[in-house]
């Protein structure tokens, strides 16, 4: 009886296992976890920060559906090597797993910046339901809390952090938040959003320390100047969480590189999710595009690979959606125009409105949506498929862009007007 | 399993399906009851109107749904013989679903940060806008594929 | 057939299979095609006043249309749709008002030698409310006088219209406070519709306040100068007997049927088929006899005048023609089916329109002139007798059902039903409300439609309100529709009402449901209500009064011009299912709530029959409560 074994409980890891009992009911399937809880919605814990939702809402998959699937769940278990010449999965206490495919689905962590003091009580990456109920946990103590990065990850946490009556300074070194999946015209709506509802962003400077006895309880700017808080949100992004990769023989660059059917440089290991680097068809080569939506169908591919159905998969693209204070963004691919690229866009600020398509070559490479984010997945799915939309360019920005606008466009698309 | 198509010609963008999608959807499912109730329903059909021809459209219930791959907050299953399931409660409105959706099917209905969505009428099992429309533009059919 | 199969009384419900079987569409098919009617239509806010639309509201989406291309808003738009249709129905009585006039005219002036001046009593009223000198002359002479007066005041411009005078001190001052007291009858029509052209009056409340002037121009003004015209010159109505539903029709006598509106000409008919030169020529042609029965509301004018049978209400009228033995129907206006015509080419039925203001395509045009009223009407009736021999022995089925009714309760005859010959006075009824035997009065009047129940909502509704010591006054198809399930007897007082309602019916000696005659005859209602309030005791201004009216199954556009005169007046009116309104927050509730503090009169909008009826009593207990009156007798 073959045995999978797939490091890390969250999207990738859990969509590789469900599908791969769906194709193989004899297949042995064991996920490790280092957290201690079943699959959870990960990308629900600003909501939960903030009090959107409860704690039973985050739940993804709940115990029985690990035995209903008969998926072998082993949680706080760490995996300390990879010995892919046995094959087999080293745990920290030594313990090995012996695997005849190997996934990685084991995600990545919040960059932390190498100031003084980083390791504190009260200082959180913000990604898993720890931090958050860390964070929660202190909300009494707490008046004011500091986002460390203008990132999405920690602009959620300060959403979530105002939104239970917090003070929230967010530090940001740029002048221009969200710089990875916005453009400035759209990151400066996001902006003002953020202030008019309380949330002060304090730019061109960034955190030099942590101070306090053990508990944080300020932050040092390399400005001098010092701001107490009692929650320090680090916001500056994920890396992919390679350890694992790097001492036995599984080529990354920034993530672990994977070919089209997330194949790592050994057979029978493979990587999705956060932790894997793909193919991404709007930048034309690979990249680690962490996200939800990447790591689950990253996750199908594989156990379309593991099951000899050879999936291709169409590469993974970077895509957010956001709400701050009832202003919805959603961005994808390339935001910010390159030279040799082209823009169109639609700008009414004072109703918040904007709309902006980056194309090249008459494709389209990125698109960006504020407040009217209606329709803008008809333009997400041109883009992967690099299809010539020069047929329909000046359509693209009007109000009423909608399905029908492709109807002369050859893609793969159903038929739906008869 | 059946799925909605529309005959772009005949639809005259009477907007039918979008009263009736939404008295359907409606807690009382009475016009009058409707159209004054606190946060009116939203219809999940949308006419969309061209120069000569009209363009309904709702959630095509298709099958490579990237919107259930991109829901955070598992809302969304793909039955083969139901089609999309959406359970309501569980939606927060990231919009990731409207993000995805390669046909612009689904809209997002900030009111309540929940996503609008076709369910072909399960509760009668007969599509209002279909069974309504009165020139027969929107069919209710065996899946083309 | 479908959902609709089952509604209507039996003998509807028979012949809508017996239409199914010949292959024939009436109005309940049309209905189920039309199925979902429009949402923005029945919500009131699509407008087509422009060709900068057509434009409309879009009452769910809130990224759709909220203002019309002219920046007309949902309220503007409902309330300016609205008053057209206040206005079309009010012109439609104005109008008919004004051919009553005409042939009152030419009848004084002998130019009309088929008509009379009946009641000479009530001619010197109305002459002397008209400012007619009446001493010492002629009723010719003082009719083409007043002739001369009415006609002036449908081109009036200035004052106040003559009819209203009667109302309440108290409702007059609140109408000239409004500034809704009518100035003219045609000029308030020409108003409203100059008003709600694109870009002329954009306020919905104002648009709303001459909507209840034109309808009030219509109830004091058009329909009650009709009513009393009608009484004058075809006698004023007295309960009689007579019978209702399509039974009424005979398979051995030559079948005519009088539909329409105007008694000019039906009554006329009604005449002319006792003339014996014409049953002569019946029985030749193998006949025993002619009937002549009537359909909508102007078999209502010759029923309460004539006796005249009534064979059905509006939706029977094709139905009428299913049996096979109509001759020939002569129609004039209003709540007429364009598909008549197509459905008699089923049988040897002659279809004559006869008004130049109605031409039916597919039908007969025979002009009808005062002029020559009688002998137009004999020789249609010899023309339906020669057509009796081409009836299609294979093709005839005429229902058995048919009920007793009494009808023809006039204002007048109230007084001595109450008071005897020399003691009129309503002053019996107005005791009876207030020592509680007697909640108050509902006018449950109005169509049958086929949307709603096709006239069985009155009878749920009726029953309940008898039950509950309402006394109930008719007209129109609603009537009919309760006269064909025998509610208009005596009999129905010791069957569906009330003890406190049945002691009173007892003592006096009336029915409980008071068939007032046709829909034009609502006026009736109006100056009912004048006398109770003059009889005192109970307020001094007609908002006062615990009286409701109530259209369930109301589908004319003449419907709603009544509602808003009762309205205007300060009655609550409930009707079936709502006007166009419901797109139009604000609009809905100004005509619901706001205008209540207006003219103490509002619009409620309930389809079923059980919560009618209980709105209805709220109402008149809230209305009880604030003249202080004592509580039921019996509860």
């Amino acid at each position: 009886m073959k045995r999978v074994v797939i490091i890390g409980n969250s999207a990738a890891g859990i969509s590789c296992a469900e599908a791969l009992r769906k194709k193989d009911k004899e297949i042995k399937i064991t996920i490790l976890s280092r957290e201690d809880y079943t699959g959870y919605n990960r990308c629900l814990i600003s909501y939960y920060l903030a009090g959107d939702i409860k704690e039973d809402k985050l739940v993804y998959k709940p115990k029985k559906f690990y035995s209903e699937n008969d998926i072998e769940l082993l949680l706080n278990q760490k995996a300390g090597r990879i010995d892919s010449k046995k094959n087999q999965v080293v745990l920290e206490d030594k313990t090995r797993i012996d695997y005849d495919y190997l996934v990685l689905a084991c995600g990545a962590s919040p960059k932390l910046p190498e100031i003084k003091g980083i390791h504190k009580k009260g200082v959180f990456g913000f990604r898993t339901i720890s931090d958050a109920k860390g964070m929660l946990e202190l909300l009494p103590i707490t008046q004011t809390a500091c986002v460390l990065g203008g990132g999405l990850i920690g602009l959620k946490a300060a959403y979530g952090l105002k939104k239970r009556k917090i003070e929230v300074k967010v530090i940001v070194k740029s002048s221009q938040i969200l710089s990875q999946i916005l453009d400035k015209e759209s990151a400066e709506m996001c902006k003002r959003r953020l202030v008019e509802n309380g949330i002060e962003i304090v730019s061109g400077s960034q955190a030099q320390e942590i101070i306090g006895e053990g508990d944080c309880r300020a932050v040092k700017l390399d400005s001098g100047k010092v701001i107490a808080a009692s929650i320090v949100v680090v916001g500056k992004g994920v890396k992919p969480n390679i350890e694992l990769a790097e001492d036995s023989g599984i080529k990354f660059e920034e993530g672990v590189l994977v070919d089209d059917y997330m194949r790592t440089n050994i057979p029978n290991i493979y990587a999705a999710g956060d932790i894997a680097q793909s193919y991404d068809p709007i930048l034309e080569k690979t990249a680690v595009n962490a996200l939800w939506p990447n790591a689950i169908e990253q996750g199908l591919i594989v156990a379309a690979s593991i099951s000899g159905e050879n999936k291709k998969y169409p590469g993974s693209v970077g895509m957010n959606s956001v709400e701050f204070f009832g202003l919805p963004v959603i961005s994808f691919g390339i935001t910010k125009t390159p030279d040799g690229f082209e823009e169109i866009a639609l700008k009414d600020i004072r109703q918040d409105i904007y709309r902006k398509i980056v194309l090249k070559n008459n494709v389209i490479k990125g698109a960006v949506f504020v407040k009217k984010i209606e329709n803008i997945g008809i333009l997400l799915k041109l883009a992967r498929l690099k299809v010539d939309v020069s047929g329909i360019k000046d359509k693209l920005l009007r109000p009423d862009f909608n399905f029908s606008f492709t109807k002369d466009l050859q893609y793969d698309k159903e038929e739906v007007y008869i | 399993m059946k799925k909605l198509y529309y005959n772009s010609k005949k639809c005259t963008a009477c907007k039918t399906c979008e009263i009736v999608c939404a008295i359907g959807h409606s807690p009382s499912k009475d016009l009058y009851t409707a159209v004054l109730e606190e946060n009116v329903a939203l219809p999940s059909v949308r006419v969309y109107v061209g120069q000569e021809e009209n363009y309904p459209m709702a959630c095509r219930h298709c099958q490579d749904h990237p919107c259930v791959q991109a829901c955070i907050a598992a809302a969304l299953k793909y039955d083969p013989q139901e089609g999309l399931l959406f359970d309501q409660e569980k939606c927060v409105g990231c919009w990731m679903c409207v993000m995805v959706c390669p046909y612009g099917a689904v809209r997002p209905d900030f009111r309540d940060s929940k996503s609008v969505r076709c369910d072909l009428c399960v509760d009668i099992k007969d599509p209002r806008c279909a069974k309504n429309c009165p020139t027969k533009a929107i069919l209710y059919v065996e899946e083309k594929r | 057939m479908a959902e609709n199969k089952f509604y209507g009384d039996s003998a509807t419900q028979e012949m809508r299979q017996v239409a199914e079987d010949l292959g024939i569409q009436t109005v309940w098919d049309r209905e189920l095609l039309q199925q979902p009617h429009c949402g923005f239509g029945l919500l009131g806010i699509c407008c087509k006043n422009c060709n900068l639309g057509p434009c409309r509201i879009d009452p769910f989406n809130p990224n759709g249309p909220k203002l019309g291309v002219c920046g007309a808003d949902a309220d503007v738009i409902a309330a300016r749709n609205l008053l057209r249709h206040i206005t079309a129905g009010s012109a439609c009585h104005n109008d008919h008002g004004r051919e009553l006039t005409k042939a009152f005219k030419l009848a004084a002036q002998g130019k009309a030698p088929g008509y009379q001046i009946t009641d000479e009593s009530k001619l010197k009223v109305l002459a002397q409310e008209y400012g007619v000198k009446v001493e010492g002359r002629s009723p010719q002479d003082i009719a083409v006088d007043l002739a001369d007066r009415i006609f002036a005041e449908y081109g009036q411009q200035e004052g106040e219209l003559v009819l209203i005078q009667r109302a309440p001190k108290k409702t007059k001052e609140m109408w000239r406070k409004l500034g809704i007291m009518p100035r003219g009858i045609d000029r308030e029509v020409v108003e409203a519709l100059a008003r709600t052209n694109m870009g002329v009056d954009n306020d919905y409340r104002s648009l709303m306040r001459h909507g209840m002037r034109v309808a009030l121009s219509d109830g004091w003004g058009g329909s009650m100068i009709a009513t009393e015209l009608t009484d004058i010159l075809f006698r004023s109505p007295r309960p009689l007997d007579s019978r209702v539903n399509l039974g009424v029709l005979k398979y051995d006598q030559v079948n005519i049927l009088v539909h329409g509106h105007v008694p000019v000409l039906s009554d006329m008919i009604a005449q002319a088929a006792s003339d014996p030169e014409l049953i002569k020529l019946a029985k030749e042609k193998g006949a025993s006899g002619i009937t002549v029965a009537g359909i909508c509301c102007t078999a209502l004018e010759v029923l309460i005048r004539r006796g005249v049978p009534v064979a059905g209400n509006f939706l029977q009228q094709e139905l009428a023609l299913v049996t096979g033995v109509v001759e020939m129907l002569i129609v004039d206006l209003q709540c007429v089916m364009p598909s008549l015509p197509n459905i008699a080419s089923n049988f040897h039925t002659k279809v004559v329109s006869t008004s130049p203001r109605a031409h039916f395509p597919g039908s007969e045009y025979v002009e009808f002139k005062e002029e020559q009223g009688y002998e137009i009407a004999k020789k249609l009736i010899q023309t339906a007798i020669e057509n009796y021999p081409n009836r299609n022995q294979e093709k005839v089925h005429i229902p058995r059902a048919t009920e007793n009714l009494i009808s023809g309760f006039t204002t007048e005859y109230i007084f001595e039903m109450l008071g005897g010959k020399t003691l009129s006075t309503y002053k019996p009824l107005n005791d009876g409300v207030a020592m509680g035997r007697i909640r108050g009065v509902a006018g449950v009047v109005g169509c049958d439609n086929p949307k709603m129940q096709s006239g069985e909502t009155h009878i749920k509704l009726i029953k309940e309100l008898l039950k509950n010591d309402v006394l109930v006054v008719q007209t129109g198809c609603a009537a009919t529709a309760c006269g064909k399930e025998g509610l208009l007897t005596p009999e129905t007082a010791f069957k569906y009402a009330g003890k406190g309602l049945q002691e009173i019916c007892e003592a006096v000696g009336c029915p409980p449901i008071l068939h007032m005659g046709p829909c034009v005859d609502n006026s009736r209602i109006l100056t009912a209500c004048c006398e109770i309030v003059g009889a005192g005791g109970l307020g001094v201004g007609l908002d006062e009064l615990p009286v409701v009216g109530i259209a369930p199954e109301w589908m004319s556009e003449k419907a709603i011009a009544i509602g808003w005169y009762f309205v205007a007046s300060g009655a609550l009116v409930i009707f079936g299912q709502p006007f166009p309104v419901y797109g139009a927050k604000n609009m809905t509730n100004f005509v619901t709530k706001e205008v209540e503090e207006l003219t103490g009169g509002k619009w409620a909008f309930e389809i079923d029959p059980l919560k009618m009826a209980k709105i209805t009593i709220e109402h008149m207990n809230s209305k009880r409560k604030a003249l202080n009156l004592k509580p039921m007798m019996y509860q």
